[in-house]
Formats: C-alpha cells, sequence, structure tokens
C-alpha cells in the first residue's frame, strides 16, 4: 500500500521519518551547513575525514552538521563504507498570499557560495526569499536566450548594477554558458524565411 | 574602411569601473585595431553615477576623455508612437528591434526600450557613413540576434553581432583586437 493523501503523497509502505525541519531553512542562512550539503550533493563518495578537511568549519562542527542534515532526511549514510555520505534532493514548497515559491538544493547551493559572491545575499537580504528565487530563474531563462539582463532586472525589481552581479555569479556557480565565446552572428545566421517579411511578422503579432 | 564597435552595459560591467587592467587591455585593443567604441546615450546613462553634482560615469568617463570611447547623441524614437506613424528609418529600426525582443522572449511585452538602442545605433552609423562595417557586443542572446536581423531590414548587411556567452568571458574575450576586428567569412 501507498500513503497518498492531502499532504502526503508517494510515501511507500512505511513512511520514512523526517525531523529535523529547522536545518531545511537553515539551509538558506547557514554557509557553512549549504557548501557541506552542496559538497556531498556534488561527490558520490564523500567521508566525513574528507569533508572535515574540505570544510571551513571545525571537525566538531562538521559532525554535528552531518548529524543534523542526516536526521533531517537531507543525507544518507551509505552501505559502501562507514562514514560515506549521499545527499537526497528535496523540494520545500511554501505557499503565501498564493506566491509559490520551492526551496530546492540548487538554491542551497548558492548560499554555498554566498562568501565568494556578496551579491547573493545582498539580494536574499534586501529582496527576500521570493525575488531571490525568481532571479535564479530568470538567470536560467537568461542562459537558454529567452530574456535579457535589462529584463530580468524589470521582472525583479533589482538594479541594473546587482542583476549584472547576480547573473556573473549564478553563471559561475551553475557552469552555465557555453563552451567558446563569443559568437558572431552575421545577417546570413539569423535571416529568416525569403519568403518571410520581418516587418509584417512583427508588427501583426 | 572605418569600423565601428557598439557596446552593451552588460561589457562594461564586465571589466569594472575604471582605473583596472581590463580597461587598459581594451584602450590598447581599440587603438590596435583602429576602431572606435560606440555606446548609446541612454547606456551611457545606464553606467552613471548621479551624486549631488553632476553625473560622473565610472566605467566611461576615462575613455571619453582619452577619445576612445565615443557616446552617441539620443537616439529618436518614442515607445508609446505607433509604428506606421514613424517616418525614420533609426527610430523604426529601434521600434522593430523591441517588437522582435518580444517575439523572442519567453516574457513578451516586459523586454527593455534601452536593449533596442543598440540596434537603432548601428542603423544611425550605417546612415551616416557610407563606408563604414559595424561591430556590436552585447551578452544577451536574443539582443544579439535583433543586432544582425534588423539592419539588413534597411539595406545594412555589414555587421558582425558579437555574443559573450557566459557573460563573464567578455572580461578576457571582449578587450582584444581580435573582437574589435572585422570578420571576413
Amino acid at each position: 500500500m501507498s500513503y497518498d493523501t492531502e499532504h502526503v503523497r508517494n510515501a511507500g509502505d512505511i513512511p520514512g521519518t523526517i525531523t529535523g525541519i529547522p536545518t531545511f531553512t537553515e539551509l538558506l542562512t547557514n554557509t557553512a551547513l549549504a557548501s557541506l550539503y552542496t559538497t556531498i550533493r556534488h561527490s558520490a563518495t564523500a567521508t566525513a575525514p574528507e569533508l572535515v578537511e574540505t570544510a571551513d568549519v571545525s571537525k566538531k562542527t562538521v559532525y554535528e552538521y552531518l548529524r543534523k542534515l542526516e536526521q533531517a532526511g537531507l543525507i544518507t549514510e551509505t552501505e559502501d563504507g562507514p562514514s560515506v555520505y549521499e545527499a537526497e534532493d528535496f523540494e520545500l514548497t511554501l505557499t503565501i498570499r498564493d506566491v509559490e515559491v520551492s526551496i530546492t538544493p540548487e538554491l542551497v547551493e548558492l548560499i554555498a557560495h554566498d562568501d565568494e559572491y556578496p551579491v547573493i545575499n545582498r539580494v536574499l537580504d534586501d529582496h527576500g526569499l521570493v525575488i531571490f528565487a525568481l532571479a535564479h530563474d530568470l538567470v536560467n531563462a537568461h542562459a537558454d536566450g529567452d530574456i535579457t539582463i535589462r529584463q530580468l532586472a524589470s521582472l525583479t525589481g533589482l538594479s541594473a548594477g546587482t542583476a549584472y552581479d547576480l547573473v556573473e555569479a549564478l553563471y559561475d556557480i551553475h557552469d552555465l554558458g557555453g563552451d567558446s565565446s563569443p559568437t558572431t552572428f552575421t545577417p546570413d545566421d539569423v535571416a529568416g524565411n525569403e519568403d518571410g517579411n520581418l516587418r509584417d511578422e512583427l508588427l501583426t503579432e | 574602411m572605418y569600423t565601428a564597435n557598439i557596446v552593451d552595459t552588460v561589457m562594461f560591467r564586465s571589466l569594472g569601473k575604471q582605473p583596472n587592467t581590463y580597461l587598459q587591455s581594451l584602450k590598447r585593443a581599440v587603438k590596435a585595431a583602429d576602431t572606435e567604441l560606440w555606446v548609446p546615450a541612454t547606456i551611457y546613462c545606464e553606467l552613471a553615477d548621479y551624486g549631488d553634482g553632476s553625473p560622473v560615469n565610472p566605467y566611461l568617463d576615462d575613455g571619453i576623455e582619452e577619445g576612445w570611447v565615443r557616446i552617441a547623441m539620443p537616439l529618436p524614437g518614442d515607445r508609446s508612437d505607433d509604428f506606421d506613424a514613424v517616418d525614420e528609418s533609426v527610430a523604426k529600426a529601434r521600434h522593430l528591434a523591441d517588437s522582435f525582443l518580444n517575439q523572442q522572449s519567453k516574457y513578451p511585452e516586459t523586454n527593455n526600450w534601452r536593449d533596442a538602442s543598440l540596434v537603432a545605433l548601428t542603423v544611425r552609423l550605417f546612415e551616416r557613413n557610407a563606408q563604414i562595417h559595424v561591430i556590436t557586443h552585447t551578452a544577451d542572446e536574443s539582443l544579439a540576434k535583433a543586432c544582425a536581423r534588423i539592419p539588413p531590414e534597411f539595406g545594412y548587411y555589414e555587421i558582425n553581432s558579437r555574443y559573450y556567452n557566459p557573460p563573464q568571458t567578455a572580461k578576457h574575450d571582449f578587450p582584444t583586437v581580435e573582437s574589435l576586428t572585422w570578420d571576413r567569412r
């Protein structure tokens, strides 16, 4: 039997234990915790001693954070050996006044880099979680060529300078973009259908 | 043949405020490529700091003073005008670019009128110079395509539109002789 109720879906035969709920939101404010979770998520064989070696916090704190993450169900010890961890993906959705915002590992990864990129904290502190998450998604839209950076600024209400700083940070962190730059477009590269008339096409729309 | 390079805001934001080594490299590359950088007035304003006194531009003022950056006179065109009522090519190009960006966007009708100024300036430079190549530089894909797509509608084909992706590659790939020089392919 599988549980599928108003609040619980896909629970399987035996619903797992999720405690330590504050850890989910702490991931958005605690750089070291976010960094530890992100490191485990990107590594298939992260052991506790290796995590201690690369962390910016003490050994004691690393073990304390590992315990927190484990209690929240965000990491599990694998069968490959003692103290080898793997991360679980998650999505924590909040809905307030009909606005829905999801906290995901992708957002947590940004927090893990907020020491390197001060713009991350600046946007979170000054504009809040919804704008932060919106800007994150719009940077992905920019990488897909769907919007311009000025559009991103208008849609989020960020200043042009802050929008650019955030774009640069997120491209770096998520490794967005092409392999070679710049690409040069000529009129032949972007010419439309020979029968088509751009003016009619654009202005009719 | 004169080569003009029209540069979007994002390129200067990527290089940073003056003085710095990226801007010094850019200055050397501009001289070696025997070109000039052109910036629409609206983009100058976008990058300026407005303190108590007159505005200063920490990205562009040194280049303007030294003569390798040129700010274009304000471009014609009012966004609220109907396209058919506009009779000047530069303003028409700006309207077409605005529509093109809306068509390309995932969020139509939210694009910024400033984006279209790059295309309008391109057409203006073609109209005022018989022997000219234009190279545009931006980190927005749809705008880069608009820069190559719209001028041919007015009979101008000598354009290279460079698109920097990821944007931060502009730091190293823009201030070079190669990027500022006409590509004959």
